[in-house]
């Protein structure tokens, strides 16, 4: 049972906790607000409260929006993002999960020390290497296309990493029940492993989604054509172009925003519960 | 030949210094319920590992059903397995574990459903068929465990401690519910235990084993009375035997704390020409306080004084000192004695074990 001291404890921690996630909360509220004003209302109601406070919804509410998605490629970038994002979801899961469940689960030389160096390989900044990658692509004439963008995504250290730690503690006996219900080890991977594991496919599928979304750096290098750009590029120069009002920046950031707080918010459980269960082996 | 049958098998893991299981040789007929048991470590889960395929076999030959399956992939060795932890797909509802191996099977979608309907019911999960494996008891589990390896008509079932994460009470009933749907079904079985009341209860025979080689092997009552060893004797029974380190001398059997015991021209006759130091076992049940077995050996009446008693409803342990060991005696609910009592009781000396001082082996011939 707590103590009063420790109820007292928690009390304080959780009022503390609330005010420093409205504090920033602020950011995103006025983002919101003044994503639906005209760029005079904005600066009319710039420090008082009502810049965080959105107009009465009437005609022309969400002007800014529909002026960003009917006269820009923004919602295209948006779709070709998620395109992106559910392929490399898919394959990371694949490619990422076999990847792991081998380090976990299968006898090799040396396994210890390859999962040491997959580990390694977490702590180089994808900027050390983008340049190498770069050539690649190109060399092998990819550029510019879906494919070149993907390759390089797909194997992820960390992923593999949170996949090896969970697969682990999968019992073994349970594939050596499949083995005796003919199942085929594919087959267990995909039918048995996988399902067993929903957190952590939960986990890697929000970071490889949360990924693919905030990525600036390499679509920016692979793609030349505005119809293979991402969300992120197309924010860039939407917004980087002089025409663009305040209010349709504002829109377009928080159409930005918008999907990272709703996978958040949806999947913070999994989120938590993937991470902290690579820790445990428990079977 | 017969149905299963090990040939010198051994087992020897990388790196280890010695043998897991050495020299296994066992016929096993069709239809036979045959228990392995013996303490952690002893080999008896690595043999059934063997026999199912998931360990690979050092050296000698293993068949079934006359062919040598020593290469052979578990799943085309035509067994059936309930493992310890149940082994249950969790994401799965009962049926669907039971029905997965008849669907990998590829056999048709109307007879999976009669199989299955037929396992639930024979195991009484018809209620839980829906449930998943988290939702389910222990013996639930343990019973959805069954109806997968059942429901695939394989040649032989492998059981590798299945009751020992149940408790005492839902045991018993399992105990009983194996061995039901052995005789139902006669499939032939391999049972892996620790626990000598199951294997006493359920197998046909049993084999015995201690830190990788077989004991003995046979029936459950010759192994109870006519055990090749002192780890035999002290393994099977409960409470288990005691032990006396004691000498014979001529017909005289001496403890260490002075007593002695005539022996009877029989037992000498099966001791042959054996004298000097050895080892005595006599079990629980053959340390007789009634009136009418004092009697009958009054000369050998032995005087101890009771230091622990354990009411087991049906009967009575009391535990005393006796030749230098801690002796008990199983006595019935009638026999009340308390701690502290003095108490006057006989050997029935044609139920006691004989062993070599050094080697341990029976010298009763």
């Amino acid at each position: 049972m707590r103590t009063k001291s420790e109820k007292r404890f928690d009390w304080i921690l959780t009022i503390l906790l609330l005010v420093l996630s409205v504090f920033f909360l602020f950011p995103v509220v006025w983002m919101l607000a003044n994503s639906f004003k005209t760029d005079a209302a904005i600066t009319a109601d710039m420090n008082t409260i009502a810049a965080f406070i959105p107009p009465v919804p009437g005609g022309g509410f969400f002007e800014n929006y529909i002026s960003i998605l009917t006269n820009t490629n923004f919602l295209r970038y948006m779709l070709n993002t998620l395109f992106y994002a559910a392929i490399l979801i898919l394959c990371g899961i694949v490619v990422n999960g076999l990847a792991g469940y081998a380090l976990a689960k299968i006898r090799f030389p040396f396994r210890e020390r390859w999962v040491l160096l997959i580990l390694l390989l977490q702590i180089v900044p994808m900027e050390t290497i983008i340049t190498i990658h770069f050539l690649m692509i190109a060399k092998v004439g990819l550029l510019n296309t879906v494919i070149g963008y993907i390759l390089p995504m797909i194997v992820n250290p960390f992923n593999i990493f949170l996949f090896r730690q969970v697969f682990i503690s999968l019992p073994d006996d349970v594939y050596e029940a499949a083995q005796l219900d003919f199942c085929s080890p594919v087959k267990y991977f995909f039918t048995m492993v996988l399902p067993m594991s929903k957190t952590v496919v939960a986990t890697v599928s929000v970071f490889t989604f949360l990924n693919v979304w905030n990525d600036y750096l390499w679509p920016s290098l692979v793609f030349t054509s505005s119809d293979l750009l991402t969300a992120q590029i197309g924010l860039n120069s939407i917004t980087s172009n002089d025409n663009t009002t305040m209010g349709q920046t504002l829109a377009v950031i928080t159409m930005v925003t918008i999907p990272v707080i709703i996978i958040y918010s949806l999947f913070s459980k999994q989120i938590v519960e993937g991470v902290t269960s690579t820790g445990s082996k428990e079977g | 030949m017969s149905f299963i049958e090990l040939k010198h098998i051994n087992k020897k893991y990388e790196n280890a210094e010695r043998n897991s299981v050495t020299d296994f040789t066992l016929s096993i007929e069709e239809k036979e319920f045959i228990a392995f048991v013996g303490p952690s470590g002893c080999g008896k889960s690595t043999t059934l590992r063997m026999i199912a395929g998931f360990e690979d076999i050092t050296g000698g030959d293993l068949y079934i059903d006359g062919v040598r399956v020593n290469e052979t992939a578990p799943r085309d060795r035509g067994i059936a397995m309930v493992f310890q932890n149940y082994a249950l797909y969790p994401h799965m509802t009962v049926e669907k574990n039971i029905a997965y191996g008849l669907m990998n099977m590829k056999v048709p979608a109307g007879e999976i459903k009669k199989k299955v309907d037929w396992a639930v019911k024979i195991l009484g999960l018809e209620e839980f068929r829906y449930r998943k494996p988290k939702n389910l008891s222990g013996g639930q589990r343990q019973r959805v465990a069954l109806g997968r390896a059942i429901v695939k008509n394989q040649k032989v079932f492998l059981m590798d401690e299945p009751l020992s994460n149940l408790d005492a009470k839902l045991r018993v009933s399992m105990r009983n519910e194996i061995s039901r749907l052995h005789r139902e079904l006669g499939t032939t079985t391999i049972y892996v235990t620790h626990d000598q009341v199951e294997a006493m209860t359920m197998a046909d025979r049993i084999v015995i084993m201690k830190e990788g080689v077989m004991q003995q092997v046979g029936r459950p009552m010759e192994l109870y009375e006519h055990p090749v060893n002192k780890f035999v004797a002290g393994f099977i029974g409960s409470p288990q035997m005691n032990f006396y380190p004691v000498v014979l001398e001529d017909n005289l059997l001496k403890f260490a704390d002075g007593s002695r015991i005539a022996m009877p021209d029989v037992m000498l006759e099966r001791l042959g020409d054996r004298r000097g130091e050895m080892i005595m076992g006599i079990r629980g049940e053959d340390i007789k306080l009634d009136e009418q077995n004092m009697e009958l050996y009054q000369k050998d009446r032995q005087h101890a004084v009771v230091e622990n008693t354990e009411v087991m409803g049906n009967e009575n342990n009391l535990y005393f000192t006796f030749g230098g060991s801690l002796t008990v005696a199983r006595v019935s609910k009638y026999e009340i004695s308390q701690i502290g009592d003095a108490i006057d009781f006989v050997f029935s000396p044609l139920k006691m074990h004989f062993f070599d001082k050094d080697t341990e082996e029976s010298i009763l011939k």
